[in-house]
């Protein structure tokens, strides 16, 4: 009966679907329950994952005669599944499995070579040279050689194939950006390949983190000829699909099913077990849950929210991943009364954020007092280990909010002007700005509108600064604290959020010029203490990841980024 | 007869351009673009992404660039899903929905039409109210809420068919009653209360006069005339059928083209929001063009000119 009922709230939000004239389901994502793009795998995930996850995610080492074939189910089509073009999440499955650059995370997160063997960076941190692995071939056969890179990168660099994270480039390479903008050839750009096994890498200035940045799609290389001869389509299908990972595809039909099977012609083809899996596209979070439940798929990406209690609480297949995000809402900086430091604080002092994580998030989640999410490890230590919680704490703080609403000129909520509150529509982001609406009522009486519009719509309002508080999100492309840093840089033009510190840039600036990791940490959270003090934002929590998967499949991996890689997967009957 | 038919043709490509040039319209002035994404993307990539689908151009090269795409059946390249052309949705999608719809068209029609007759000639009695209540049901229940039941009860509870897609014959049952549930009650009732309609003519108690067997008198005189309200209301239903259901194939993960209707629009898709458009228009005009041709069959006294 409760699955019947869980069923039955699913229904009405499809409805609810239907009524808002349908919002991507891609949307919705960005906030809540996905985490964004690219690199990186786990190891942050295991010390905070429950005892069954450890269990599952470690790979056994008994010979197993089970069929190695899988069936998951994912939940939304990516834009494209072309690895230098896309930053999508939901490609991630295909590509965490198809593609390898020079330098992956692995297992443990901790950074590992994959096409590249071994690598040199040099005194001043601006040359990075990498040696390629030998015989190292594509998945037809062919060999990949640093002319590849070569290839890839100048690809990436024409303005037509549209990367959309060109600034991984663009922001740290020798005239990348100029060669973008057509002012300099592409043989003037800091890329090299003076022989076949031999790629160099230079950049403007140094960046100890620019390794971790190389993990990310956008750089692994990408076969010419294919290209060449199929343009834009030739990730359309399998026979076209020329891949380098320890996956190929080899059925291809986005809206219904792609089969990976094991690509023999992978570098470490030998480590690799599982011989079949198959992404079934299954948009409809309810069927998904039943099929898994009628033991018709292994596993599914996306676990309704309805269900989460009921799974959570009977069944050991649910797995749950820390996100490397951080979910918060915009207050505009730039606009009255939100461009008072003291306003900004009483509304961070009057949340409480684990009645939200509890009761919205089923506890789905972890308090957030900064933008920078715990996940990143340095000699051992979480970055966000010892850090302040700048005056806030997981449950709301009235009567200091009060006295800060006070200060600002507004006792007791009197003449504070009612505020809007917008978010995108979705049904879990409605119940959390209806949650925040109640609490700057009760707490700070503040009366509060609230409005919401499809992604498409309000994420081009927020981008033009029309909003005073606005659900937003951050996903790190990559494993590294520097990953959220452009959020409130002024000069950025993706800084949607009226504020701008010098202190705060200068700070960032530093840290990026810094060779020494530890030196470096350290300026990003001086950085993070001056932007603390501004409260330039609402933050509220760090989202967690969840999926659904079978006990017998073991040792796939799933990343704080939303790497989803099945190389080390296998079934165990 | 050839004027009339030069006439329809006409009358259809003044409509289909109406159609295009109010949806380029309206698509253009909801807020947000194509190119809001998951993440915000640098200026730089947005302005060439506008540059090489040419959202640069003017509005009016935009649209007769697009009719010119047109005429030689290109629906151009769609904005959101890199590589892939809007006649890939089409020729991807449409086969499977419209086989879907084939299946379910035939199974709406086996239904209905003996349930409607059923229902008029038991006119009062337990059949009629029988029937009458099943299609009230049908008419009143939306189909997600009918294929969510049939999906738990069927596949989950009984185990006995497939929770989604249409690998087997097995998957295509529930599709198909989900699909239909609406239709058969809908037509059901409109033949019960057309045939009652017909069965109170003249004609029909002078045939009864002559002697006729009643089975002749409804299948001969009765039906041609009560089908004719049931045939024009094929006509879109058959449009919508081969046409796909957004929710029936969410639901059931069907790859049909019945997704991109609604998604085209999330997305600001504005080639497939087009594309889809055109498609069904034109295939609706068909139809309704086709049920026209039909009454000809059906009831020699009417004639186009």
């Amino acid at each position: 009966m409760k699955k019947f009922l869980s069923l039955f709230i699913s229904l009405v939000l499809i409805t609810t679907l239907l009524a808002g004239c349908g919002p991507k389901q891609g949307t919705s994502q960005t906030e809540e329950d996905t985490p964004k793009s690219n690199t990186t795998e786990t190891t942050e995930a295991k010390e905070k994952t429950p005892e069954k996850e450890q269990t599952t995610q470690t790979p056994t080492t008994e010979t197993t005669t089970a069929e190695q074939k899988i069936i998951f189910a994912l939940h939304d089509v990516p834009d494209g599944i072309d690895p230098n073009v896309t930053n999508n999440s939901f490609a991630t499955p295909f590509l965490s499995n198809c593609f390898e650059g020079l330098v992956s995370i692995n297992e443990k997160n901790e950074l590992a070579p994959a096409l590249a063997e071994k690598w040199t960076i040099s005194e001043d941190g601006k040359t990075y040279t990498f040696t390629l692995r030998d015989n190292l071939k594509w998945s037809d056969g062919s060999p990949l050689t640093s002319a590849d890179f070569m290839y890839t990168m100048e690809r990436i660099l024409k303005p037509e194939t549209t990367c959309q994270n060109v600034t991984m480039l663009t922001d740290y390479v020798v005239n990348a950006l100029a060669c973008y903008e057509g002012k300099v050839p592409f043989d003037q750009v800091g890329f090299k390949a003076p022989d076949e096994k031999t790629f160099v890498i230079e950049l403007m200035d140094p960046a100890s983190f620019y390794i971790d940045i190389l993990s990310l799609f956008i750089y692994c290389p990408v076969q010419k000829a294919t290209v060449e001869a199929n343009g834009d389509k030739w990730t359309l299908s399998a026979d076209t699909y020329v891949v380098n990972g320890p996956f190929k595809i080899t059925k291809m039909n986005m809206n219904e099913a792609i089969v990976l099977t094991k690509n023999e012609h992978y570098w470490d083809a030998a480590n690799v077990t599982l011989e079949e899996i198959t992404f079934r596209m299954i948009k409809d979070q309810a069927t998904a849950l039943l099929a898994f439940d009628s033991k018709e798929i292994d596993g599914m990406r996306s676990v309704p929210m309805a269900d989460f209690a009921r799974l959570k609480a009977e069944s050991n297949d649910l797995h749950i991943v820390p996100s490397y995000a951080t979910s918060y809402y915009l207050l505009n900086n730039a606009q009255p009364p939100y461009d008072n430091v003291l306003v900004r604080k009483a509304l961070n002092l009057a949340v409480d954020r684990n009645s939200l994580i509890e009761n919205v998030l089923q506890g789905n989640a972890i308090p957030a007092y900064s933008l920078f999410a715990p996940g990143y490890i340095f000699n051992g230590k979480d970055f966000t280990e010892g850090r302040s919680n700048y005056g806030l704490s997981a449950n709301a703080n009235v009567e200091e909010a009060k006295k800060a609403l006070a200060e600002a000129g507004y006792p007791n909520g009197e003449g504070f002007p009612t505020m809007k509150l917008s978010y995108y529509t979705s049904p879990q982001v409605k119940l959390i700005a209806e949650a925040l609406a109640q609490m700057f009522k009760e707490n700070l009486n503040i009366n509060v509108e609230i409005t919401n519009s499809e992604w498409a719509v309000y994420y081009a309002e927020v981008q033009a600064g029309k909003y005073e508080v606005a659900a937003m999100g951050v996903g790190a492309d990559y494993l590294h604290p520097m990953s959220f840093a452009p959020v409130f840089i002024s000069t950025e033009p993706t800084n949607d959020t009226g504020y701008g510190s010098k202190f705060y840039d200068e700070k960032i600036i530093a840290a990026k010029k810094e060779l020494d990791p530890e030196k470096m940490l350290n300026l990003i959270r001086e950085a993070e203490d001056i932007l603390m003090e501004d409260y330039p934002f609402l933050p509220l929590y760090h989202r967690s990841s969840s999926l659904l998967m079978r006990d017998y499949v073991q040792g796939w991996t799933l990343s704080p980024t939303g790497n989803f890689c099945f190389k080390y997967a296998k079934v165990v009957k | 007869m050839y004027r009339y038919i030069l006439k329809r043709i006409v009358m259809t490509f003044l409509t289909l351009f109406i159609i295009i040039l109010l949806t380029f319209i309206f698509m253009h002035s909801v807020p947000g673009g194509p190119f809001t994404r998951e993440k915000e993307l640098p200026p730089k990539v947005v302005e060439a992404l506008n540059k090489k689908y040419h959202l640069d151009d003017p509005y009016p090269k935009q649209f007769f660039d697009y009719l010119k795409g047109l005429v030689q059946l290109d629906l151009g390249p769609s904005f959101k899903y890199i590589g892939k052309d809007v006649n890939d949705f089409i020729i991807d999608g449409f086969p499977v929905s419209a086989k879907l719809g084939l299946i379910t068209l035939v199974f709406i029609l086996l239904a209905a039409l003996p349930l409607g007759i059923l229902a008029a000639l038991k006119n009062g009695k337990w059949q009629d109210a029988f029937v009458m209540t099943l299609a009230t049901l049908g008419v009143t229940i939306p189909s997600f809420v009918i294929a969510t039941m049939l999906i738990y009860f069927f596949s989950y509870r009984l185990e006995l068919l497939p929770t989604f897609g249409l690998d087997s014959w097995k998957g295509y049952i529930l599709p198909v009653i989900a699909l239909g549930g609406y239709s058969i009650s809908f037509i059901a009732r409109l033949m019960r209360s057309s045939l009652l309609e017909v069965m109170k003519q003249d004609y029909i108690r002078t045939a009864r006069m002559k002697g006729q067997t009643e089975f002749k008198i409804v299948t001969y005189h009765a039906l041609r005339n009560a089908l004719i309200p049931v045939i024009t209301i094929l006509g879109p239903t058959v449009a919508g059928l081969l046409t796909g259901s957004f929710v029936i194939e969410k639901i059931f993960a069907i790859p049909g083209m019945g997704v991109h209707f609604v998604e085209s629009v999330a997305q600001r898709d504005y080639t497939a929001i087009m594309g889809m458009t055109i498609f069904y228009a034109t295939f609706l005009i068909v139809m309704i063009f086709v049920v026209d041709m039909f009454y000809l069959l059906i009831d020699p006294r009417i004639k186009y000119e």
